[in-house]
């Protein structure tokens, strides 16, 4: 079990940085989610833990040792890939023994823990069967078996779940869930589905384009979100954004109302999610507009509803609730469901 | 009737001056070939026939037979694995991302087109010539040269060297099957503790595996049948005493020099053989080390 | 680095000290590689490089010292060793060039219609068909060559191109016809549907159709067929006895084995002019040439 710790790590292809600077401490025995859109450089973060990828910048420390100089064959981790990458030619059971007969372990050794791997992950009857003839789920397990063999001190997962469909990516997060607190190791885990980091995660690391944008439990990461981008990124359906003017003792939506929420004098942003717009009622701030879209999942339901000055808003309601396109609605909300952000997009705090 | 006609009408079309070809140029001649080995012909007068005698004299008498394929194995058993191991170092190095890449795979290759041409085997058999470029380059390590062309002991060599000349080819088709293989796996394998020679056998070698075989068979086949650089260099004789006496060599001899068609017949079925058995073995083991991804069990 | 150290340095000089660690590995590695590569290049090519210089200069340089760069330039080896030998090296390289022009045009043509009737049409034995000529690849062209002179003897066309030639007419070369099969499987099935459909013939789907999109495959065996029939040397030597119907590798063969060869600059000379159509062609078409290999290599 390893603490992993991120100081001033960059990442630049010939003179072309994608990694600015970043400072992470992922602490002994936590599942902590690296998520982000494509191309934030959350898998070249991981790479570089894991010792793919040489590390331009920063040091990246395992344990109690700094790693820059350390190939990947002997930082003691274990990788999960997207695509797999089990050994075509060897049968399911060499691909579990593959590394543990290069650390020249007693041959019963070796056999105890492919054993117990393969009962943990069910995939007893497989065994001498070659990766072909295997479906994805399977061929996902036998990456997992292959990475629990070797009882390493730290886990690294690059998008396990991507390639196998929506049902199977389900049931997946619920065993890798389940191994997680079966084994308790350290786990650091890539992903773009803000879903799986929200389900899976003790903490969520967020990155946009080579930054860190914020680091927290998922708790934190939704309910107090540090900036605009993370505030849209975690959540779904997404937030809604308006844009508004801060008075000093107020801030005005225009054409929609007046929040009494006091904030430095500037531009602001506001950004309220689903479930704090209410159908009818009142609130602080009452609208009304025309619904566009009925989305009934339902345990709830979407609504779109657009508004006279073009917006569209997301509301959320329980799945009772019986709307129509077209029909003529009421939306509120309080200041107490907000959350704003100045000009830059930071997270203002509020006093009302 | 019809629907026959129609269906088979446009690919018969198609296919027919193949199968001209394939009638009068190969079946026609391998049976006749066949025939004639058992015959004495000069094509002059008509082939008489006489067995099983031409084997015979070629088995127990010949001895420039026995010459010719302890020649031409030694040929084949040595310059093959070294052409072969030699292209897959060099396509490994390359592999890995060379800049100017292009120009050296282009370098490399260039000798492989004009290795069969009778000017390439007329500059090696200048370059190993007594004072040839070889020995002057010997010679400025301080080592004395022999004299390659007419020393039985050491001719053999001049074509060995040239066949290794010759290992673009291979090397090519190396470097596509080290393309094929996921540099993914490398990544599995090396946070498996796999250091790079252990990747090398356990990853790089089983996967390319159908590569090597291929390239094997190829180069094999293409050892047994060369012909104009030992024709050439040895003066079409075989010369200096009988040393380059390829099979092919003294094959061309017996037909056209002494116009013993018969005998030549029977020596090329003994070729054919040859190979055939080579080839047959080399498919047999690959059950043994050659396994295809695509395979259904 | 020491943890003492480790406690006083900062971040930035770790990761430096690290980096340019891996920097300088990486560049030993990387001179290491290209000495390699460059001492092999050198070897490679050096043979090729001497025999260029070796044609350019006096006789009495070109054993025995190691200097490449003449001392005086004998252009006129070029000249005199075209005429050198009785029949001008004019009407060597006319030959061949006629030679191999026919042959390649025969072998286009010949495999790619053998390789469409395989890849593209339904006919009956077709499965066994492709197998026997598959197998052609393996027959040593020694099996058949005594025969085949002995029809040709038949037919009076010993002494002639004929012999050489017409058989590219019959798709007699099976790695053709196997290098246009593959290519034809890429080509998705639909366009020959679709043209079907909308009543073309098989010969028009060939001609409109296959053909103009296999420019590729066509252009590799084209180029291939070139460079194999241009240096071919067994069937020529076989079946042409008149020196004024040698080919350029046979009139070279004849020009060194002319007794009294004493006069090498020329030999090189000429040897250098007959490969030079090869490695023009090379030169041009490289890209193409070595992906036909790879191709052909790998199913």
């Amino acid at each position: 079990m390893a603490s992993v710790i991120l100081s001033e790590v960059r990442k630049a292809y010939s003179g072309f940085e994608v990694i600015h600077g970043i400072d992470l401490e992922v602490q002994s025995g936590e599942f902590l989610v690296l998520v982000g859109p494509s191309g934030c450089g959350k898998s070249t973060l991981l790479r570089m833990i894991a010792g793919l990828e040489e590390i331009t910048d920063g040091t990246i420390a395992i344990g109690d040792r700094i790693v820059n100089d350390l190939p990947a064959s002997q930082r003691n981790l274990s990788m999960v890939f997207q695509s797999y990458a089990l050994y075509p030619h060897m049968s399911v059971r060499k691909n579990l023994a593959f590394g543990l007969g290069n650390l020249r372990m007693p041959r019963d050794e070796i056999a105890r823990r492919v054993a117990d791997a393969a009962r943990i992950l069910q995939i007893e009857e497989l065994m001498e069967r070659k990766p072909r003839q295997l479906s994805g789920g399977q061929k996902q397990r036998v990456a997992i078996g292959r990475a629990i063999v070797r009882e390493p001190q730290l886990f690294l997962f690059d998008e396990p779940l991507s390639n196998l469909d929506a049902e199977l990516r389900v049931q997946m997060r619920v065993e890798l869930a389940g191994l997680y607190n079966r084994l308790g190791t350290t786990m650091i885990y890539v992903t773009h589905d803000q879903t799986e980091a929200m389900t899976m995660a003790t903490r969520i690391a967020v990155l946009n384009k080579g930054n860190l944008e914020q680091v927290g439990t998922p708790y934190e990461l939704y309910n107090t979100p540090r900036n605009l981008f993370v505030a849209s990124f975690i959540g779904s359906p997404k937030m809604n954004i308006l844009k508004g003017i801060s008075t000093g003792q107020a801030v005005e939506l225009a054409g929609l109302g007046r929040l009494p929420i006091h904030v430095a004098a500037g531009d602001v942003t506001v950004g309220v999610r689903p479930e704090h717009l209410a159908i009818g009622g009142a609130g602080d701030i009452s609208v009304e507009g025309t619904i566009t879209l009925v989305e009934y999942l339902g345990s709830e339901v979407f609504i779109y509803v657009a508004l006279p000055d073009g917006q569209t808003l997301l509301a959320q309601a329980p799945g009772n609730a019986r709307h129509q396109r077209g029909e003529a609605v009421r939306l509120s909300f309080n200041a107490r469901g907000t959350h704003l952000f100045d000009a830059a997009g930071l997270r203002l705090e509020t006093s009302q | 009737m019809k629907k026959f006609i129609r269906r088979n009408l446009a690919g018969y079309t198609f296919l027919l001056p193949w199968l001209i070809g394939f009638f009068a140029l190969s079946v026609g001649p391998i049976l006749s070939s066949f025939y004639l080995s058992f015959t004495d012909y000069d094509a002059v007068r008509a082939p008489q026939w006489v067995g099983l005698e031409n084997y015979e004299y070629m088995v127990q008498y010949d001895r420039r037979f026995w010459k010719a394929l302890q020649v031409t194995f030694t040929f084949v058993l040595i310059s093959v694995p070294a052409k072969l191991i030699f292209a897959l170092a060099v396509a490994m190095i390359l592999d890995k991302g060379v800049r100017a890449i292009g120009w050296y795979r282009a370098l490399f290759y260039l000798p492989s087109i004009l290795g069969g041409s009778i000017a390439v085997a007329v500059l090696w058999r200048q370059l190993f010539d007594n004072d040839g470029l070889v020995n002057t380059l010997l010679g400025v390590v301080g080592v004395e040269g022999p004299n390659w062309l007419s020393d039985p002991r050491y001719s053999l060599t001049t074509l060995i060297v040239l066949a290794m000349w010759q290992f673009g080819s291979p090397m090519l088709i190396f470097l596509a099957g080290l393309r094929a293989i996921p540099q993914e796996l490398y990544e599995a394998a090396e946070i498996d503790a796999a250091g790079k020679v252990r990747q090398f056998f356990a990853i790089t070698l089983p996967l390319l595996a159908p590569v090597i075989f291929f390239n094997l068979v190829l180069q094999m086949i293409e050892a047994f049948k060369s012909f104009s650089g030992a024709f050439v260099i040895s003066g079409g004789k075989g010369a200096p005493l009988d040393s380059l006496l390829f099979f092919t060599v003294y094959l061309y001899n017996e037909a056209f020099s002494f116009f013993r068609m018969g005998y030549a017949s029977a020596l090329a079925w003994v070729l054919l053989l040859i190979i055939a058995v080579f080839t047959v073995i080399a498919f047999w083991s690959s059950k043994y080390w050659v396994h295809y991804e695509n395979e259904r069990n | 680095m020491t943890n003492a150290a480790l406690d006083t340095a900062s971040t930035a000089e770790i990761a430096r000290t690290y980096r340019e660690a891996r920097q300088r590995r990486a560049k030993r590695a990387g001179l290491l590689k290209h000495l390699f590569l460059i001492l092999t290049s050198l070897v490679m090519v050096y043979p090729l490089i001497w025999m260029l210089s070796s044609s350019l200069k006096p006789d009495n340089q070109i054993f025995g010292n190691l200097g490449l760069w003449p001392s005086a330039f004998r252009w006129e080896n070029y000249g005199n060793g075209w005429n050198a030998m009785a029949v001008s090296f004019t009407r060597f390289f006319w030959n061949s060039t006629v030679v191999t022009v026919l042959s390649v045009i025969g072998n286009v043509i010949s495999c790619s219609f053998a390789a469409y009737a395989f890849a593209r049409l339904e006919f009956n034995g077709r499965t066994i068909w492709f197998a026997l000529m598959m197998t052609t690849l393996m027959i040593p062209y020694h099996v058949v060559l005594i025969p085949q002179y002995i029809l040709f003897l038949n037919l009076g066309w010993v002494n002639t191109y004929l012999p050489l030639i017409v058989p590219r007419f019959l798709a007699g070369d099976a790695f053709f016809i196997f290098l246009m099969v593959q290519f034809f499987r890429q080509l998705p099935r639909e366009l020959d549907e679709a043209a079907m459909i909308d009543g073309c013939s098989p010969f028009k789907i060939y001609w409109a159709i296959i053909m103009p999109l296999s420019i590729p495959a066509m252009a590799t065996a084209a180029i291939f067929s070139f460079i194999w029939t241009w240096e071919d040397f067994l069937g020529p030597l076989v079946y042409l006895n008149d020196m004024r119907d040698y080919t350029v590798p046979l009139a070279l063969r004849s020009f060194i084995a002319q007794d009294s060869v004493t006069a090498y600059g020329q030999m090189f000379a000429m040897s250098i002019l007959s490969v030079l159509p090869i490695v023009i062609f090379f030169i041009i078409f490289q890209r193409l040439i070595i992906r036909g290999i790879a191709m052909s290599g790998l199913k």
